[in-house]
């Protein structure tokens, strides 16, 4: 890093009792709701279906897990904190504390999976892969620039963009895997980070339009055609970046419409329209189903643990319960 | 697949994957499109199965080259004349059966049927399946496999999944779905129960553990203090026995360990499923148990601390296992009890710990000690459930050399299983037949299991003839009358029709005693002999409360007290094959071959998402609805607790075992509104509890669009 961010300027303690923003007590119990580690799921599961992919299928599925993996560990250690300074109220600094921790975890559970379903060799090359690929590398470097500028409201239409349109060209693959009855238990844990960077990335668009609020009309268009100006030049790096990866197996033109569908998504979460007609957003139904972020399948003790569990309340019972 | 229903235009294009998952997407006009589903099950045929399946010129040469290549037993088929084989295949062939649903076709295929060694290429239909599973149970008698196929075609019967996946196959597992197997206090024992745990998840089904009986941790080992590392490391040894095990592939191994509340090493067993516990101690795939008896309600019920007590001790004290002991009985004696260590807990503490890890988890199932014993028929005493918490059966413990040979050998339990279709059976107008039936093919099973490898399982199976037959569709038949779940005439159906089925079965088993001249092991001990477990049908009437079930039941004869007399009379003097007759499993796949809703549940969602190990996600329409009368289809998060537990209650009245029953609760609930759903349910007369189920909807604003299952 050439320059230190700089944290705060003036530590003051947290009143979780005085809120100024409803959102940001919703949304840290959601997160703390959600918590979660890999070892929850019992990946080991999916071997023997790993086995049944065919070489070109596990490259593939390692390099999409790689490239996650790399934009996860950027949004944990650069994206989520370089938010903390420009926060609003002391409860939206906790809630990317929460945000940049959960991004941490999910980048150790690409390794869970690494870890159980291939071996060193191919790990290691994988991860070479990942920092020699010109538009993986590209991606990262267009999004770290912006958390590394001057202009707040950039860095979270930036990390906007990462949490609601970056990650999906990757997490297609293994929606695509699961409806096909594939390695359906890592399909549950990447459900699982889907669910968390659903509320990020809601989460910080939200934070964007609030920061929007009372701002003169000419700079609420330098941010609008800002926006849209990156997200082309992502847009344009992205299309390259599906195309080397999901060519070798037919799947390119299908992803590109899952890619159209998210960058709306993004463009909502951060208040504005979208940029592609529906009829290029037409992703396949299997597809856009699985990704369902609700905790509502159905499973019992032979098909894994599900997305389905949360952190409860726990509150005392009293005495009129126990009146029997 | 009639070519006269073409593919529509707009779905043109679309593989079987993509159809089905349009269920879950709500159509242009804002409903859910119900005939996509259907689309997508004949795409599957077109597309998939029929491409995929070997060709035979006729029955003959079908079979003939099953058998030479060992696909088929040749023993199933010996025992019957070629013409008559000929006949059932023809007679069930003729019955036209279609799937319903893309998930059953899919389920039925993916996961049933015979394929070829390489497991690329179907050799079976679904009615060479149910022909082939009839044959088997039948042994020899025409007429029963012809009733046989009747009961399963038309859906009426359905054996579980051990059963009809593997009858008639010649490279196949067990017959058999379910053991429980004690686990005693010495080295032994719990190498034993490794081995064992080994054995039957190699061979087919689901093994639970009792870890009651085992000492806790710290202590004494040969009267040195500190020495016992308690439960948790022979849980570990057990949850890694059945991952390595599985049935040819076919489902992974899988297992459950009970443990009494009053055992000093809960909070240890509960901890495992912690989200944040230690990799070392955490618990991924085992599921877990607890017993809690009656008294356990009491000292919560009065805010006071509730004492574990040392089962090391207690065995020492009293002669006996800690299992065999009713803590309810002996609470406060051993409280008192110097020789006995003992440490506190306080009670209400205790249930809140048990709801804040079922929510993580869904963890553990609950089984009400008393309520059990109170209500088993059988001499003994019933310390543990099963994996599915509907098992309820005496065990003994066995004793072992020091070379791991039985000094002599106890009774541990397995039962085979099989369920109605409660929608299919009430069509059929004939519960007495359908019922005698499901209870011949059921002893069947029993009578074919032989599990050598596990001497205490072989011999139980041996002595009791247990079986369990189970009920689904409750929610589907109860909609598509227009009646809702939990209502009144809901409960009053529930009611009147558990109390005909047990009637019906009892006369079964009774009858097959006759036949054979042959009663379960200890009859003359149980309360069937003493003539004590019908008095309470002797002695009142049962009869519907409601116009509309006694509409429903027109036409059929609902047992009268005099009916109950004479049945009576007839079991004190001939006695019944069968030890236990009833328990009403969660029947996840064979409900969705058999068109079913789930056990006797409501249904978890108007849409389900089925996330099958093999399968992937898959959408799974609930039976018989349409988008007029969609309201009768509340699904169990909306329906509540009490509904559910006042449902079960009726029946659980008239099941000798258990029923497994789940709690449904929103994400909004605390673990308080839990405990009072286990409270209500204890104080119902529920004998045991399956999981909790949580549902979260997704936070506003980040849903998918136009999903049926978000928008609810």
């Amino acid at each position: 890093m050439t320059e230190k961010i700089q944290l705060t300027n003036k530590v003051e303690a947290i009143n979780w009792n005085r809120i100024q923003d409803d959102k940001d007590v919703e949304v840290w119990n959601r997160l703390v709701n959600n918590f979660w580690l890999p070892e929850k799921v019992p990946l080991s599961n999916d071997i023997q279906s790993w086995a049944t992919l065919t070489e070109d299928e596990k490259l593939l599925t390692m390099r999409v897990f790689t490239g996650l993996t790399l934009l996860d560990t950027l949004q944990g250690t650069v994206g989520a904190v370089s938010l903390i300074p420009d926060a609003l109220t002391p409860h939206e600094e906790a809630v990317y504390t929460n945000i940049a921790f959960m991004e941490s975890v999910h980048a150790k559970s690409y390794s869970s999976i690494f870890s159980t379903l291939a071996s060193t060799k191919e790990i290691d090359e994988a991860f070479r892969w990942s920092t020699e690929n010109v538009n993986l590398q590209k991606k990262a470097q267009i999004i770290e620039s912006y958390y590394h500028g001057e202009d707040p409201l950039k860095r979270k239409i930036a990390s906007t963009l990462l949490e609601s349109f970056l990650f999906y060209s990757g997490f297609y693959l293994p929606m695509h895997w699961s409806s096909h009855a594939k390695l359906t238990n890592t399909a549950d844990l990447i459900r699982l980070i889907i669910r968390d960077e659903a509320v990020h990335g809601y989460y910080i668009g939200y934070k964007f339009q609030k920061g929007l609020e009372g701002a003169s009309e000419e700079r609420k268009q330098e941010l609008k055609d800002y926006t849209f100006e990156l997200m082309y030049e992502l847009y344009e790096n992205e299309v390259q970046y599906t195309h080397d990866l999901y060519d070798p197996v037919g799947l390119s033109e299908d992803v590109k419409k899952f890619l159209h569908y998210n960058a709306n998504k993004a463009l909502m979460n951060l208040g504005y329209e979208a940029m592609f007609p529906s009829t290029v957003t037409d992703v396949s139904p299997a597809i856009l189903a699985a990704l369902s972020p609700n905790a509502d399948e159905n499973h019992d003790f032979f098909s894994g643990s599900g997305s389905s569990y949360v952190i409860g309340k726990a509150v005392n019972t009293e005495d009129e319960d126990w009146d029997f | 697949m009639k070519s006269s229903k073409e593919l529509p235009a707009q779905f043109q294009g679309l593989s079987y994957n993509d159809l089905n998952a349009m269920l879950n997407l709500y159509g242009p006009d804002g409903k859910i499109q119900f005939e996509v589903d259907r689309y997508a099950a004949r795409q599957y045929f077109l597309d998939h199965v029929n491409n995929n399946t070997v060709f035979f010129h006729d029955l003959d040469e079908k079979l003939e080259y099953l058998v030479k290549h060992e696909y088929y037993e040749r023993e199933t088929l010996d025992q019957y004349s070629m013409n008559f084989i000929r006949d059932l295949f023809k007679h069930a062939f003729g019955k036209k059966f279609r799937f319903e649903t893309f998930l059953g076709a899919f389920k039925f295929y993916t996961s049933y049927t015979l394929k070829t060694f390489d497991g690329k290429r179907y050799l079976e239909r679904y009615e060479d399946r149910v022909c082939m599973v009839a044959l088997h149970l039948a042994r020899g008698d025409e007429k029963l496999a012809l009733h046989l196929v009747d009961e399963i075609i038309e859906g009426r019967f359905q054996p579980a999944t051990p059963t009809f996946l593997n009858a008639g196959k010649a490279q196949r597992g067990e017959l058999v779905s379910c053991f429980l197997l004690r686990i005693e206090d010495n080295m032994e024992s719990i190498a034993r129960a490794v081995n064992s745990s080994l054995q039957l998840s190699k061979r087919g089904g689901g093994v639970a553990l009792s870890l009651t009986n085992l000492r806790e941790h710290g202590a004494p080992i040969k009267q040195i203090e500190n020495q016992s590392s308690g439960v948790i490391p022979v849980m570990k040894l057990l949850e890694d026995s059945f991952s390595y095990a599985n049935q040819l592939g076919a489902r992974q191994g899988a297992g459950a360990v009970y443990l009494n509340a009053h055992h000093p090493d809960i909070y240890r067993f509960l901890d495992t499923k912690r989200e944040n516990a230690d990799e070392k101690i955490r618990i991924k795939t085992l599921s877990l148990g607890v017993v809690i008896p009656d008294v356990t309600f009491e000292l919560a019920r009065k805010n006071e601390d509730m004492y574990l007590f040392s089962p090391y001790d207690v065995e020492r004290v009293y002669g006996q296992p800690f299992s065999e002991i009713s803590v309810t009985e002996k609470y406060y004696d051993m409280v008192d009890d110097a020789r006995i260590k003992k440490t506190k807990i306080n009670a209400r503490e205790f249930f809140q710990t048990l709801a804040e890890i079922q929510f993580e988890s869904g963890y553990p199932y609950i089984m009400f000690e008393d309520t059990v014993n109170k209500a088993n028929p059988i001499a003994g005493r019933i310390t543990m459930s099963n994996l599915c918490s509907e098992i309820l059966q005496v065990s003994s413990a066995s004793e072992f050399a020091d070379d791991l040979s039985y000094k002599t050998v106890g009774k541990d339990i397995s039962c085979n299983l099989g369920s109605m279709n409660i929608a299919k059976a009430m069509d059929g107008k004939d519960l007495a037949t359908s019922v005698e039936i499901a209870i011949r093919a059921l002893s069947a099973v029993s009578d074919m299991s032989d599990i050598a490898s596990v001497p205490s399982i072989a011999d139980g199976n041996r002595k009791s003839h247990a079986i369990g037959l189970g009920q689904m569709n409750l929610h589907g038949f109860l909609a598509r009358e227009h009646i809702y779940y939990g209502s009144e005439e809901g409960i009053d159906f529930t009611n009147i029709y558990f109390y005909t089925i047990l009637f019906h079965a009892l006369t079964a088993s009774n009858k097959i005693a006759m036949e054979r001249g042959e009663t379960f092991d200890n009859f003359e001990n149980s309360k069937y002999a003493s003539g004590e477990f019908f008095d309470k049908y002797t002695e009142q009437e049962w009869a519907p409360a409601t116009e509309r079930v006694r509409e429903l039941f027109e036409g059929m004869h609902i047992p009268t007290q005099e009916d109950w007399k004479a049945l009576k009379a007839s079991v004190m003097e001939h006695g019944i094959y069968n030890q236990n007759l009833q328990a009403v499993p969660p029947t996840g796949s064979i409900s969705y071959i058999n068109n079913s809703t789930s056990s006797i549940h409501p249904v978890a969602a108007k849409i389900e998402i089925r996330k099958e190990g093999k399968i992937g996600r898959v959408y799974y329409p609930a039976p018989y609805m349409n988008n007029e009368n969609i309201d009768f289809y509340e699904d169990a998060y909306e329906i509540g607790y009490e509904k559910i537990i006042d449902t079960y209650a009726a029946a659980t009245q008239h099941v000798d075992q258990g029923l497994s029953l789940t709690l449904f609760f929103k994400d909004t609930v605390t673990t308080r509104d839990i405990n009072k759903a286990q409270i209500y349910a204890w104080r119902k007369g529920i004998k045991s509890l399956y999981y909790i189920r949580l549902r979260q909807l997704a936070l506003e604003g980040t849903e998918v669009e136009g999903c049926v299952s978000c928008a609810l």
